[in-house]
C-alpha cells in the first residue's frame, strides 16, 4: 500500500498540542434564532472527535464556522496557534468532507482531487504525483479518469476524502459523510475512514446524528443539545458515565425509573421508587425528584446480595429478538419510565407477562436531576 | 438542492436498457410537427426556390447581390454587430441578474423576478416609445445630463445607435437571464463551498467551477438572444429606422416597397443560414462538454 509520502503534517510544532484546534465563547444567530450559545471546545492534535446530536443542534453551524463557511457573532476559533477567526475560508487550509460529498461533476475523478492543489498553483509533477498517491490511500488509483457521476456512493465518498486529504489540511472536517451509504457499506467505511484518518495523524472533526457511529470512530464526542455541548468525553465516558439525563438518553439505550431522594450519605443515595428502593452513588439532597438510570447490558437476570445490588421484580411487558442479543423491555411504573435488559441468550421459561427478578450493580446506576 | 447528486446515484445502465428503437411517446410530438410542417417548413422551402427566381429563370442574381454588393454587405454587417453586442451587453448584465435570482430567496426573489420579467408583458412598441421619449431633447436623460453639467445642451440621442442598443439591450435582456438562471438555480452552492475549502479563492471558483458549470445556460442564452437580436425588425426599425439598415428591414422593403421578391427571399436565406449556424454552434458547444467526460 502507498503510505509515506503523501503523509499529512498537519502542524509545524512536534509535540501534541491540547488545544490544537480552539474554539473559544463563539456565538451564532441566524435571525432571532441562537444556534450557537458561547460555546467552547478544544481540541488535541491528530484526534478524532465527534459532535453528536440531533438535528438543529447547531453541530453542522459549528463545522461550518470552524471551516470559515459562516462568521461568528462572537468569540474565536483558531487551528496550531493560528487566529483564523476573521481568515476567509479559502486561506484556512481546512478540509471539509461534505454530506453530499460536493464533487465537481464537469470534471474527472483525477481532476476533482487536483483542484485543490491547482487552485494553490503547486507544480504540475508534484500534482500529478501527490494525486495518484491520495487516490492510492483510498484505493481508488484504477478510477482516475472516470466521470465522477459513474462513480458508486461508497466510491464518491472515498474520492471526496481524497481530495480533501491531499492538500495537506491543518484539520480535516467531515459533515455526516456516511449519511448516504446503505447500514453495510457505512460500516465498512467507518473503519476504513478511522483507519487511515488515524494513520495520517489527521486532526478530524466529524459531525453526525448517529451515535453508534460516533462510539465507534471517536477518540472523543461532544454531545450537543440546542446549541450548547452537553457533555465532552471518550466514548465510554460519554456511555457509561454520561454527564446529563439528555446524554444518558441520546447515547445508547438506558433504562429509566424516576424516583425521589428518600435520603443517605457519603455519596450514598436511596431512592423511593414506584418500583421500589434503589441504592444509587451520587450526591443528592433529601426529596430531590430524581431519574435513575441504568444500561440495559448492566442489568441482569435474578436477585443479588443487597450489598452490592439493586434488587427488583418487573412485570416482563416485550422480548426483541435482535439475533446476537435480546432485550426484554418491562413496564415502568410511571410516565416515560421503562426497564430495557439486554441479554445474550433467552431463557427458556421466560414469557410475557412474567414478573420477573432483576438486578444491578447499585455502581452502575447513574442518578440525574429530574428534568 | 443537489441535483449532481440525484444524477449520481440513478444508474445510467438502467435508463438504457428501456430505450429500444421506437418510443411510443414519440408520437405525441406528432401534431405539433404537422403544424410546424405546414406553418415553418413549406414557407422556408418556398422562400429558398424564391430566392433562385429572377424575372428571367433561374439565377443567383440575389445571392450576388447580397453577398457581393458593398451596402448589402455592410447591412449583413449591420445586423451582426447589433446582434453581437445586443447579446454581449445582455450576457454582461444578465448573469449576474440571474445569479442574484437564482439565490434570492422568499419575498426578495418574487420581487426580482417581476422586476425582471414585468417588461415582458408589455408590448415591445409602447417600450420603444417610452425610450424615445426618454431620449428625446426634452427627455429626462437630456435633463439629468444637462442638470449634472455634463453637457450644456440637450444632444441628439433619439435615432443614434446608442439608442438602437440601448433599446435592444431592454428588450432582450430577460431573454438572457430566463435560461441562465435555469440553469444557475440547479446549481449546487455545497460545490463553492468545496472549492473554498481546497484552498481557490473566488475568482479561482468562479473560472473553474461556477462558469464552467453555468456553460450550457450562457450557450443558451447567447444563441437564443444573439438568433432573436440578428432577425430584430421592430425594435431597430423604431429607434433607428433608415439610419442604421438591417437585414429584416431590407428584407420588409424588398417585398413590400420594391417588390424584388428574389432579394428579400435572398436576404431572408443569409438570415436563416446565420441563425442556424449560431444555433447549431450553440448546440454542439452545450453538448461537447458532456461527451468528452465519459
Amino acid at each position: 500500500m502507498t503510505s509515506g509520502p503523501a503523509r499529512a503534517e498537519p502542524s509545524p510544532a512536534p509535540s501534541t498540542d491540547a488545544r490544537y484546534l480552539d474554539v473559544a465563547g463563539v456565538t451564532k444567530r441566524f435571525g432571532a434564532t441562537v444556534v450557537l450559545k458561547d460555546l467552547s471546545i478544544a481540541v488535541e492534535q491528530a484526534e478524532f472527535v465527534s459532535l453528536l446530536g440531533p438535528s438543529g443542534c447547531g453541530k453542522t453551524t459549528l463545522l461550518r464556522l470552524i471551516a470559515g463557511l459562516l462568521t461568528a457573532e462572537l468569540g474565536t476559533i483558531s487551528v496550531g496557534g493560528r487566529d483564523l477567526t476573521r481568515v476567509a475560508a479559502h486561506r484556512r487550509n481546512i478540509g471539509v468532507v461534505f454530506q453530499n460529498y460536493a464533487l465537481f461533476p464537469h470534471l474527472t475523478v483525477a481532476e476533482n482531487v487536483a483542484f485543490g492543489l491547482k487552485a494553490q498553483r503547486t507544480s504540475k509533477p508534484e500534482i500529478e504525483q501527490r494525486v495518484h498517491e491520495a487516490l492510492g490511500l483510498v484505493r481508488m488509483q484504477s478510477f482516475a479518469d472516470r466521470s465522477v457521476a459513474s462513480l458508486s456512493g461508497g466510491q464518491q465518498q472515498r474520492i471526496a476524502v481524497a481530495r480533501a486529504i491531499v492538500v495537506k489540511p491543518t484539520l480535516l472536517l467531515l459533515d455526516e459523510p456516511f449519511s448516504a451509504l446503505d447500514r453495510k457499506l457505512r460500516e465498512t467505511m467507518q473503519i476504513e475512514m478511522r483507519h487511515l484518518l488515524r494513520n495520517l495523524g489527521i486532526t478530524s472533526i466529524f459531525v453526525t446524528h448517529d451515535q453508534d457511529e460516533a462510539l465507534v470512530m471517536s477518540d472523543r464526542i461532544a454531545v450537543m443539545s440546542e446549541g450548547r455541548i452537553e457533555h465532552l468525553g471518550s466514548p465510554s465516558e460519554v456511555y457509561s458515565r454520561p454527564r446529563t439525563l439528555y446524554v444518558m438518553e441520546f447515547v445508547g439505550q438506558s433504562t429509566r425509573v424516576a424516583g425521589r431522594v428518600a435520603g443517605g450519605s457519603q455519596g450514598n443515595l436511596s431512592i423511593d421508587t414506584p418500583l421500589g428502593r434503589l441504592s444509587a452513588p451520587g450526591g443528592f439532597a433529601a426529596g430531590a425528584a430524581v431519574v435513575a438510570g441504568v444500561r440495559p447490558e448492566a442489568i441482569l437476570l435474578g436477585e443479588g446480595p443487597e450489598a452490592e445490588f439493586n434488587n427488583l421484580r418487573a412485570n416482563l411487558s416485550d422480548v426483541v429478538f435482535f439475533g446476537s442479543k435480546t432485550t426484554l423491555i418491562f413496564a415502568g411504573a410511571g410516565p416515560g419510565d421503562r426497564i430495557l435488559v439486554e441479554i445474550a441468550r433467552l431463557p427458556q421459561s421466560l414469557r410475557p407477562g412474567q414478573e420477573v427478578a432483576i438486578r444491578w450493580r447499585i455502581d452502575d446506576t447513574m442518578v440525574f436531576p429530574a428534568p | 438542492m443537489s441535483t449532481f447528486a440525484i444524477d449520481t446515484r440513478r444508474h445510467p445502465a438502467a435508463v438504457r436498457e428501456r430505450r429500444t428503437w421506437f418510443d411510443a411517446k414519440a408520437l405525441l410530438a406528432l401534431p405539433g410537427l404537422a403544424f410546424m410542417t405546414l406553418a415553418f417548413a413549406l414557407p422556408v422551402i418556398l422562400l429558398v426556390s424564391e430566392s433562385f427566381v429572377g424575372p428571367d429563370g433561374l439565377t443567383l442574381d440575389g445571392y450576388r447581390k447580397v453577398l457581393a454588393d458593398d451596402y448589402y454587405v455592410g447591412i449583413v454587417g449591420n445586423s451582426i454587430k447589433l446582434a453581437l453586442i445586443t447579446t454581449g451587453t445582455t450576457l454582461l448584465l444578465g448573469y449576474p441578474a440571474a445569479f442574484a435570482l437564482a439565490r434570492a430567496r422568499g419575498r426578495l426573489q418574487v420581487i426580482l423576478f417581476a422586476l425582471i420579467f414585468l417588461p415582458l408583458t408589455v408590448s415591445i412598441i409602447v417600450k420603444t416609445f417610452g425610450i424615445s421619449i426618454m431620449m428625446g431633447r426634452n427627455g429626462i436623460i437630456n435633463w439629468l445630463l444637462v442638470n449634472l453639467g455634463f453637457i450644456e445642451r440637450p444632444i441628439r440621442l433619439v435615432f443614434t445607435e446608442f439608442n438602437l442598443y440601448f433599446g435592444m439591450v431592454n428588450v432582450f435582456l430577460p431573454f438572457m437571464i430566463l435560461p441562465l438562471y435555469s440553469v444557475m438555480r440547479m446549481l449546487d452552492q455545497r460545490l463553492t463551498d468545496a472549492a473554498a475549502s481546497l484552498g481557490a479563492g473566488p475568482v479561482y471558483t468562479f473560472a473553474h467551477v461556477t462558469l464552467p458549470l453555468t456553460m450550457p445556460g450562457v450557450i443558451a442564452g447567447v444563441s437564443l438572444v444573439f438568433s432573436i437580436s440578428v432577425a430584430a425588425y421592430v425594435t431597430p426599425s423604431l429607434l433607428i429606422g433608415d439610419r442604421f439598415m438591417t437585414m429584416s428591414q431590407v428584407m420588409a422593403k424588398a417585398y413590400l416597397n420594391i417588390r424584388d421578391f428574389q432579394l428579400g427571399a435572398s436576404m431572408a436565406v443569409v438570415l436563416l443560414t446565420i441563425a442556424t449556424a449560431i444555433v447549431l454552434a450553440a448546440s454542439y458547444l452545450a453538448r461537447a462538454p458532456g461527451q468528452s467526460g465519459r
